[in-house]
């Protein structure tokens, strides 16, 4: 009979292969199977959770994050899903749970876009030039983009209490 | 009586850059850790009666001292 880690090993190469496939459904299942066998596997949770979030059920993924007791490994996943469900004061909670002195580039990212929502848009330039400043990638252009729809909101306050004095 | 048109800023373009972020997590350590748990198992058991092909070897290199 195999032993457990044995059939554990066993489901993380089917697992890993349905991924390859981008076939969600059977990374739900087979993580599932994972999870039902050892709760504590906290990359099983994390495959169930993304693979929800790709098949856009952003409400079954926090609940994934809820139940799976990882909430801080989790954070930024569990994050996203409430931002994405526009439940935003809960995302600013939650994204704040991470208490890293220095955050990674997702929370940072994730962080600005909450506070976009939240129309905390000086909060919001702060993060946005503290990401330009020190990140290079394929995706500059567009985070300029989102510092000049930032500016815009940011002028627009300024026009309004210019109005109202 | 209408009151006069007035120009609106239209909504600026705002980017989901978050969504690039989420991504499955690497499982090589998880697949990988179980083969070299079974490859060691291997060695230990190929090792274990008379030292393995080494052990063969000396064995005839022994056998051969003996003649």
């Amino acid at each position: 009979m195999a032993t457990r880690e044995a059939r554990l090993n066993g489901y993380y190469s089917e697992l890993r292969k349905l991924i390859e496939a981008s076939n969600y459904q059977k990374v739900i299942k087979a993580a599932n199977k994972i999870i039902g066998e050892e709760p504590k596997e906290v990359e099983a949770w994390r495959c169930k959770v993304v693979a929800q979030i790709n098949l856009d059920s952003f409400h079954d993924a926090l609940v994934t994050t809820i139940k799976s007791k990882h909430t801080i490994e989790l954070a930024f996943e569990k994050s996203y899903c409430e931002y994405r469900l526009n439940k935003v004061k809960e995302a600013y909670d939650t994204v704040c749970t991470v208490t890293d002195p220095k955050p990674d580039l997702r929370i940072l990212e994730l962080k600005a876009q909450i506070l976009y929502r939240l129309e905390r848009y000086d909060d919001c330039h702060g993060v946005y030039r503290d990401i330009i400043r020190t990140t290079s990638d394929d995706y500059d252009l567009e985070r300029l983009t989102n510092l000049s729809a930032v500016t815009v909101h940011r002028d627009e306050g300024d026009e309004s209490e210019e109005e109202e004095s | 009586v209408p009151t006069p048109m007035k120009s609106v800023h239209c909504k600026p373009l705002f980017f989901d850059l978050a969504l690039n972020h989420i991504s499955f997590p690497s499982l090589e350590h998880k697949v990988e850790t179980s083969k070299k748990k079974q490859q060691q198992q291997q060695h230990q058991q190929e090792a274990a009666p008379g030292g393995g092909l080494t052990g063969l070897v000396s064995r005839w290199w022994g056998m051969g001292g003996n003649n």
